[in-house]
């Protein structure tokens, strides 16, 4: 991790693509529809299947643990 | 950490893993096999998790990985067989906003998959450039550039693209303009 920030974060500015400077005004506006996009789907209530298989997944480890002792996660 | 803290872990960040799975598969489908496939490797690799660093970075890593390793492929499939989520989902809020979003999936659809991943990542789940760039493998140089780049496509796909114009009509009326002269039925 630490070997990234040595790379200047301004060195990206060199690619041509980079030259073309967004009004900030454009920035919040896609930042908003970001936002709108990413909350819509984190707002969907979760499918029950995904608490059903940790659930299960808890189940077995826990009666892995009683039968063989100290047999951890997996 | 415990099985029970992990696991409580875990579910806390399922829509997270939902919505981004969503964001690069383009298909709710895919996203809930890509979460529980996800998960399943996140319950086998406990004990990798390093306590007191970001779940969610750690299960990003596993679900990205998994996608281009797994998935990719199938999303393509997916979608040209039956169209993105996009024109799907957005079931709340009202008839304009509502617009907004389905016009702006369609416009995030169409962005590299590289631009698209790491603007989600940035502008929408609270991962930082550091962390998106561990995530990515890449540097933050380039994390940054394809943040940038994806900013500027999308502005240009939505017609917001001019500096000093957030009206949605110049470059529609440059178009119209160029493709004027041709008489129409002639």
């Amino acid at each position: 991790m630490n070997l990234m920030n040595a790379d200047p974060p301004e060195a990206a500015r060199a690619e041509p693509d980079d030259e073309r400077v967004l009004d900030p005004r454009v920035q919040e506006s896609i930042g908003r529809s970001l936002k709108a996009h990413y909350d819509d789907l984190i707002s969907a209530p979760v499918p029950d299947r995904f608490l059903v298989l940790l659930a299960q997944l808890e189940d077995t480890e826990r009666r892995l643990k009683a039968e063989g002792g100290s047999d951890e996660r997996s | 950490m415990s099985a029970a803290d992990f696991k409580d872990g875990l579910i806390a960040e399922i829509p997270n893993l939902r919505a981004f799975a969503a964001s690069l598969s383009g298909s709710m489908q895919l996203a809930d096999d890509l979460v529980q496939d996800t998960l399943l490797k996140a319950w086998g690799n406990a004990e990798k998790f390093q306590p007191g660093t970001s779940l969610r970075a750690w299960l990003f890593t596993i679900l990205r990985n998994t996608y281009y390793s797994l998935y990719r492929k199938r999303g393509r499939e997916v979608q040209d067989s039956e169209g993105t989520y996009a024109d799907r989902l957005a079931t709340h809020g009202n008839q304009e906003s509502h617009l907004d979003l389905a016009d702006f999936r369609k416009a995030l659809a169409k962005l590299p998959e590289e631009q698209r991943e790491v603007l989600i990542m940035v502008g929408a789940t609270g991962l930082s450039y550091e962390e998106t760039a561990e995530i990515c493998g890449v540097a933050i140089g380039t994390i940054k550039s394809r943040v940038n780049r994806a900013r500027a496509k999308l502005a240009e796909l939505l017609s917001i693209g001019g500096v000093d114009d957030l009206g949605p009509d110049r470059r529609i009326t440059a178009a119209v303009q160029r493709a004027g002269p041709e008489p129409v039925g002639s």
